[in-house]
């Protein structure tokens, strides 16, 4: 926490120096929107976490406003804007706990014709995926996606300067993250999972802690993406430097303690037009840099990623769209061989299909959508079907369900499976 | 001698314009389709405008979008870009949606999320699907390729030609022919009437108010109704500028993820 309000300072401060430093500064009149939801979730299987009949009752207040700099300064001179998001939140499943939730606080400006600059809290995404993600290693929130909030809470924020060059040759982003952000994920009060300490699928009983990376230097992230459209087609290649965002190697086991090991990524990605559908291809290589070999039976090893995708619009505001990813670990050999035998184990190759399908019905102000992973290796999957409807301008009812099963208890979504829900949302936007 | 010499005159402009009158008769019909389009769909080398829909569904209740579209004509009566900038209702507020228009292949079409930060290619194959909800389709926004249908002018008396348009494909395509009604002083298409193959009316769009901008006669306002379910959506148009310089760089990702401050307020 204390971390959070350090970084919520410390990019007020730039921003303030900025503008300080631009005489006759002067903005147009703040432009305020936003909704507020109330949200609903009811548990349709038992586990240990924290309560038995809901795990999502909520009341959210989201406000964005955006301020233009004009005048005769720098930062007006420069597109200089100022963006920011934040939702206001009464959590019910932590007895009430408020909090307000930055999701934005950025100033974004173009100091050269061929260079963007967006410096704070901000949204990234990249990558060709459906809920799929090879390349884009930014923050999640896969509680909120289990849970069933909006999409939008999917992707986490990142405290990060993000720059963009346009040279004639290329599109070039490069993102330096200086505080880590790690996903969040199950942990056992809300949603259970399961917890390798336990040897089984655990709720508040879960006791094991995650180490994230200190704030220095050396553990600044570095995201970097160059793109260039190839005719219709929009070819990009991607590396990272930085850690896995989830926790997924032992850093001490006596004290069930779990960190974020460090990781590189080397990806490409290709999405065009085929077939009267949109397709992609996407790649990446994980390079786990402390485990190169793949010896250390406690650190995630290295892999490699690819999915390909293909969505059709087939008429009458139905469309559909099929995704494949094939994930295989690598020095698996190495892996296997420095095992102990009280170790779980994963197995070298993993398949991931997905498939969603969304209808539009009423002037498209229905919406029906049934999303679904299915692994094939790993005898499990996540059902997602939703339906919504703008009631007008400004009401929207959206209701649907998260169904994680699974025949093992250890698998992606196998240890989702006793965090099935049923949902609903009720949003004014303003 | 004067007097002849004027005569001469006199009977040689009166030739000239009896010949042009003539020409005019003349043109054929796919050479005002083709003029109809140009004016309809290009008209200048760019343009800008902001746009309110109102959606009015079968049982009266109505919806509200604006948003702010950008238009470059990158070859007259082929290839185009379009930029539209979402303004309201707040849910779609900042959305871009981004239309490269091609002729004989589908479009590209993308679409940026701000609040995921998320560039979504959307496939185009599907030009007669609605609007953003509204009773417009696709094609009634960019124009649809004067080569999709064969067409034939059933009535040239009055100011306008009356065209008949029969699709060559019929697949993907809600009517069976529809009519067409194109100014003949301006080459504006004022009124269209779709039919159904068993030639029952099911749906018509009309111009509602043409005024001339920069020298371009341009339609501000437009009605599209559906007859079948019920329904209408208004199109208005305000703030029309023509040739205020738009470059192609603007139709790129980078201005998806960041609106053109110059174009976009």
């Amino acid at each position: 926490m204390g971390k959070v309000i350090d970084v919520k300072i410390y990019v007020t401060a730039c921003m303030l120096l900025f503008i300080a430093f631009c005489p006759n500064s002067f903005a147009a009149g703040p432009n305020l929107h936003g909704f507020l939801e109330a949200d609903y979730g009811v548990k349709l299987s038992d586990d240990n976490t924290k309560r038995d009949s809901f795990n999502l009752l909520e009341q959210r207040l989201q406000l964005k406003t955006t301020y233009l700099f004009e005048g005769e300064n720098y930062l007006a001179s420069k597109d200089g804007i100022i963006n920011f998001k934040g939702d206001f939140t009464i959590d019910e499943y932590f007895s009430g706990r408020r909090d307000l939730e930055l999701r934005e606080l950025n100033l974004s400006l173009t100091p050269l014709d061929i260079m963007d600059v967006k410096l704070g809290c901000q949204v990234l995404t990249w990558g060709t995926g459906d809920y799929l993600f090879i390349n884009d290693l930014f923050p999640k929130d896969y509680t909120s996606f289990f849970i069933g909030r909006d999409d939008e809470y999917l992707k986490k924020p990142s405290n990060a300067v993000k720059t963009s060059f346009y040279p004639a040759f290329s599109n070039i982003d490069l993102v330096v993250i200086p505080y880590f952000t790690p996903n969040t994920i199950a942990q056992g009060d809300r949603l259970s999972f399961f917890d390798s300490f336990q040897a089984s699928i655990a709720g508040t009983s879960s006791d094991r802690n995650l180490a994230e990376p200190a704030h220095q230097l050396s553990n600044n992230e570095y995201a970097l993406r160059l793109y260039n459209s190839l005719g219709s087609n929009e070819l990009a290649f991607y590396f990272f430097h930085g850690f896995d965002k989830s926790p997924r190697s032992y850093k001490d086991e006596a004290s069930r303690q779990l960190y974020y090991q460090r990781l590189d990524v080397y990806g490409f990605s290709l999405r065009g037009p085929v077939f009267s559908g949109i397709g992609n291809v996407e790649f990446g290589y994980y390079n786990s840099r402390e485990d190169s070999s793949g010896s250390n039976r406690l650190i995630e090893n290295s892999m490699l990623k690819v999915m390909s995708g293909y969505t059709k619009d087939l008429g009458n505001d139905l469309k559909a769209g099929f995704q494949c990813l094939y994930e295989q670990k690598l020095n698996y050999a190495n892996y296997i061989n420095n095992l102990l035998p009280q170790d779980y184990f994963w197995d070298e190759q993993r398949y991931l299909l997905t498939q969603r399908i969304t209808k539009l019905l009423r002037n498209q102000t229905i919406m029906l959508s049934l999303f679904n992973f299915y692994s094939p290796s790993d005898k499990d999957g996540y059902v997602r079907p939703s339906a919504s409807y703008d009631i007008n301008d400004q009401w929207k009812i959206t209701c649907g369900a998260n169904l994680p099963w699974g025949q093992d208890d250890i698998t992606e979504f196998g240890q989702m499976k006793k965090n099935k829900n049923i949902f609903v949302r009720t949003r004014y936007s303003f | 001698m004067k007097n002849s010499a004027w005569l001469l005159i006199w009977a040689v402009t009166i030739l000239i314009l009896n010949v042009q009158t003539i020409l005019a008769q003349e043109l054929t019909v796919d050479k005002i389709v083709e003029k109809a389009n140009l004016v309809a769909y290009y008209a200048a080398g760019d343009g800008k405008s902001d746009v309110k829909m109102v959606i009015t569904d079968s049982q009266a209740r109505q919806r509200t979008r604006e948003f702010q579209i950008l238009r470059l004509n990158i070859e007259k009566g082929g290839e185009q870009k379009f930029y539209v900038y979402f303004k309201s209702p707040a849910d779609v507020a900042k959305m871009v949606f981004m239309v490269w228009k091609h002729i004989r292949v589908d479009d590209d079409r993308w679409l940026y999320l701000p609040a995921l930060d998320l560039v979504r290619r959307i496939a185009a194959s599907d030009k007669r699907s609605s609007f953003i909800g509204s009773h417009f389709v696709y094609e009634d926004v960019s124009g649809r390729g004067v080569s999709e249908d064969s067409h034939e002018l059933v009535d040239a008396s009055g100011n306008h030609y009356k065209i008949k348009n029969i699709p060559k494909q019929t697949k993907g395509v809600e009517f069976a022919y529809y009519f067409v009604w194109v100014d003949k002083a301006s080459f504006i298409p004022t009124k269209a009437e779709y039919y159904n193959a068993q030639d029952k009316l099911i749906r018509t769009i009309e111009a509602l108010e043409v005024i001339d901008i920069q020298g371009n006669p341009t339609v501000i306002k437009s009605i599209a109704k559906d007859l079948e379910r019920g329904g209408q959506t208004t199109m208005e148009f305000l703030n029309i500028e023509y040739d205020v310089g738009l470059t192609e760089d603007i139709f790129a990702e980078r201005y998806l993820r960041r609106a053109p401050v110059k174009w976009v307020k």
